[in-house]
């Protein structure tokens, strides 16, 4: 190559170089950009598979049959990651429905205006338990609360009634179901082909913590301690009852299924939608589901077994979220007041296939009636006198997943005496990151 | 753009004349390099922009606590720091060289009896070849799928009545913290062993026949012949193979993802599925582009490591 063609590429190439990055726009801002009106319809992202986004969808069109005020509408699945990549470019949508639990990672990176819970038409029909559960590391309301539900147990009625068995009132009565799932041919197809308990028992997304966490619970363990003011701190070591437990589950063969300890849910419920295992843990968002593929009479909704405590259940929901970069001030309470409403909840229950509100929030509206269905009565009763929820306030995503992990490494070595050494792990992982959090006290 | 393929006849009848009109050649020399990089604007621009500036992006990321709302926060090396010191990262680093290692040196050795195996004409050759060659383009997730099938722990599952009728015991596959990460590395041999079968088969075409003739009639062995004539001559597949091998096994993921997503007990996480969980899952995108950039540069030095040794072996 001559030095004029090498001279003439280098420009070409610096030249090709400046261009790019003229038009990607290099350089970042470094602060919390400000809210304004665009004078666009209001932007409502909620995380929502296809059935989902259509009962909102529907929500909506008489929330806008109503008051005018026209609303655009995105379902999202992946919707963290796309409000990551909205964060970036500084322009969050309007309102975000998403999980309670999202509040406290929400606040900590700064999406979230503050709400004035007294602004909120009908704010005292929604219990104050509730409004607790909105609220961040400092106090202040940070969420709306829109759907609750609580896990429920869903066992194979004609599975138990073929083999005589009762309805389990204990954690042993479940355990006891499980083996006989496992070993007394409920299918009766002659072959040693059933199993008891489908469970996700994955570290991916923290399942395994997830659906641990009602079972240790029911033992008078938890993951954490609440010391009050925004502070926690780990207590796993206490629940060294609800964790052998579940360990003696894993390690009785057939009490649970196949394959379990790496399944997510969307591995392991398939187990139950097609007769390999006879019990469930799971949110009432299945029934439909379950209806269509097993049959609403082959399977029953039964109040949670006791453990040595109490039978809790770990309760979840979602919340209303108004982000930092909202600037329709007016639009946005009028979407607020409605999705609260009487009118609102019902809509979320009954416009589309799948309901977006499980339970409803506000007090005034009961599930069973609108659903006309008593399976309901069970996950409002557990919700109303039995359930716990994780707390809101700290980014309890990282915590789960240190819970996830621990679990997993318990019940993958059967042989080990280790459910006290892992838990002393475990506390020292949780109280790692609630440092990391500025939340241990 | 036409001036380029019009030119060589061109430069041809005026061959004669070009001695006494430098300017013009000048001329024409400059547009025929305007035209080589309008051709290459396309895939430069392409590539600049979803190639290089991510890269740097990624790098830049890597010294930041990256909050994309409020504005990332510069905190040096802290990063790096964090990937190095995490016991979970380094455990990941010795199951994705483990890992890796397996399935380089299985794909290889699989690959390479393949390539032996099913090397000629035949018609009935070409159809098992395209045959073995279909888990190499089939999507990793259904493979992966596909395994988890066949793995199944228990005694009726596909693989174990297998192992049933030799009379061997249910394994526990995926489920098992000894025996995952094992039946991770076959899933990775069963699908990157056809792609090496066929870069060697087309080394193996390479190889000058009359060798072996004189080999044979010299009276040297089979494994002879493989030693002396049939290995030396597959010394640049080889290598391409091997590097292509290495790096794609550091940067194993979508098989541990869809079999395993790194349990039971972490007994399967790698490099990537560890990055992966911090980035997206835990939204800590600062560490993980950290990670990343560690990844890329062991990646560029074991390319390179690869590229000398197969270089000073050649020159041997």
């Amino acid at each position: 190559m001559d030095s004029k063609l090498k001279s003439r590429s280098r420009a070409a190439l610096a030249l090709s170089l400046a261009s790019a990055a003229l038009l990607t726009g290099c350089g970042s801002g470094s602060s919390a950009p400000a809210a304004k009106d665009d004078g666009q319809p209001i932007e409502v992202w909620a995380r929502a598979g296809t059935d989902a986004a259509t009962t909102y969808s529907a929500l909506f069109k008489e929330f806008t049959a109503k008051t005018g005020v026209q609303v655009n509408f995105q379902g999202v699945p992946d919707l963290d990651q796309q409000l990551q990549t909205r964060a970036a470019s500084k322009k969050l949508p309007d309102i975000v429905i998403n999980d309670s639990a999202a509040l406290g990672n929400y606040t900590s990176q700064g999406y979230l205006q503050k709400i004035d819970k007294s602004s909120v038409a009908g704010n005292d029909a929604i219990p104050d338990s509730l409004w607790k559960e909105t609220q961040g590391l400092d106090g202040s309301t940070y969420g709306v609360p829109f759907s609750r539900q609580t896990m429920v147990t869903l066992i194979r009625k004609d599975w138990r009634e073929k083999l005589g068995l009762p309805v389990p009132k204990t954690q042993e009565d479940l355990a006891k179901l499980a083996a006989a799932f496992a070993t007394q041919d409920p299918d009766g197809n002659g072959q040693a082909d059933t199993y008891g308990m489908t469970v996700p028992g994955s570290t991916e997304r923290g399942y395994f913590g997830w659906w641990a966490s009602s079972y240790l619970w029911q033992d008078g363990g938890a993951y954490l301690k609440d010391d009050g003011n925004g502070k926690y701190s780990a207590s796993a070591s206490g629940a060294q009852a609800g964790v052998t437990w579940i360990k003696q589950q894993f390690c009785t063969p057939g009490n649970t299924q196949p394959g379990a300890l790496t399944a997510a849910t969307s591995a392991a419920t398939p187990f139950f939608q097609t007769g390999k295992t006879g019990i469930i843990l799971t949110g009432p968002y299945n029934f439909s589901s379950f209806d269509a593929s097993l049959g609403k009479d082959k399977y029953e909704v039964i109040e949670t077994p006791k453990g040595s405590k109490d039978n809790t259940v770990l309760a979840e929901g979602e919340n209303i979220y108004v982000t930092a970069t909202n600037g329709k001030k007016d639009q946005t309470k009028q979407v607020i007041d409605f999705l609260v409403s009487p009118d609102g909840q019902k809509a979320g229950m009954t416009a589309g296939k799948q309901p977006i509100v499980r339970v409803p929030v506000n007090s005034g509206v009961d599930a069973a009636a609108v659903y006309n269905d008593p399976r309901w009565t069970v996950v409002q009763d557990a919700l109303k006198n039995s359930s716990k929820s994780f707390p809101s306030a700290i980014n309890f995503v990282p915590i789960k997943q240190a819970a996830a992990e621990a679990l997993n490494k318990i019940a993958s070595d059967c042989a080990a005496d280790n459910v006290a050494s892992g838990l002393k792990d475990l506390d020292t992982a949780i109280n790692n990151e609630l440092t990391s959090q500025n939340a241990k006290s | 753009m036409t001036t380029a393929p019009t030119k060589p006849a061109r430069s041809l009848t005026r061959a004669p004349d070009t001695g006494q009109a430098p300017a013009r050649r000048k001329l024409r020399n400059s547009k025929q390099l305007l035209a080589i990089w309008l051709f290459l604007v396309p895939a430069a621009v392409l590539g600049l922009y979803f190639k290089f500036i991510p890269m740097v992006e990624g790098i830049r990321l890597s010294f930041f606590k990256v909050q994309p709302f409020l504005g990332d926060v510069f905190v040096g090396l802290d990063n790096y720091v964090s990937v190095l010191t995490d016991s979970r990262f380094m455990e990941a680093l010795g199951h994705t060289v483990v890992l890796g290692v397996t399935q380089t040196l299985g794909a290889l050795v699989v690959g390479f009896a393949l390539a032996l195996l099913l090397e000629g004409q035949a018609r009935s050759l070409w159809i098992l070849r395209t045959t073995i060659f279909l888990p190499v383009v089939t999507a990793l997730a259904v493979v992966g799928e596909i395994w988890r099938i066949l793995y199944f722990p228990t005694a009726d599952g596909p693989l174990n009545s297998i192992l049933g009728w030799l009379g061997l015991g249910p394994m526990q596959f995926l489920n098992g913290t000894d025996t995952a990460l094992w039946s991770i590395a076959v899933v990775g041999i069963w699908s990157g062993a056809p792609y090496n079968m066929v870069i060697i088969l087309a080394g193996l075409t390479g190889v000058d026949r009359s060798l072996y003739e004189s080999a044979g009639v010299d009276g040297a062995s089979i494994w002879q012949r493989l030693r002396y004539i049939t290995l030396p001559a597959l010394r640049p597949s080889l290598v391409i193979v091997l590097t292509l091998a290495a790096i794609r096994s550091l940067r194993s993921f979508t098989e541990v993802y869809v079999l395993t997503g790194g349990g039971p007990a972490g007994s399967t996480e790698v490099w990537m599925t560890r990055m992966y969980s911090l980035g997206f899952q835990r939204n800590d995108i600062g560490v993980a582009s950290a990670a990343a950039v560690l990844l890329l540069v062991v990646t560029l030095l074991l390319t390179v490591g690869t590229q000398l040794l197969g270089k000073r072996k050649a020159a041997r």
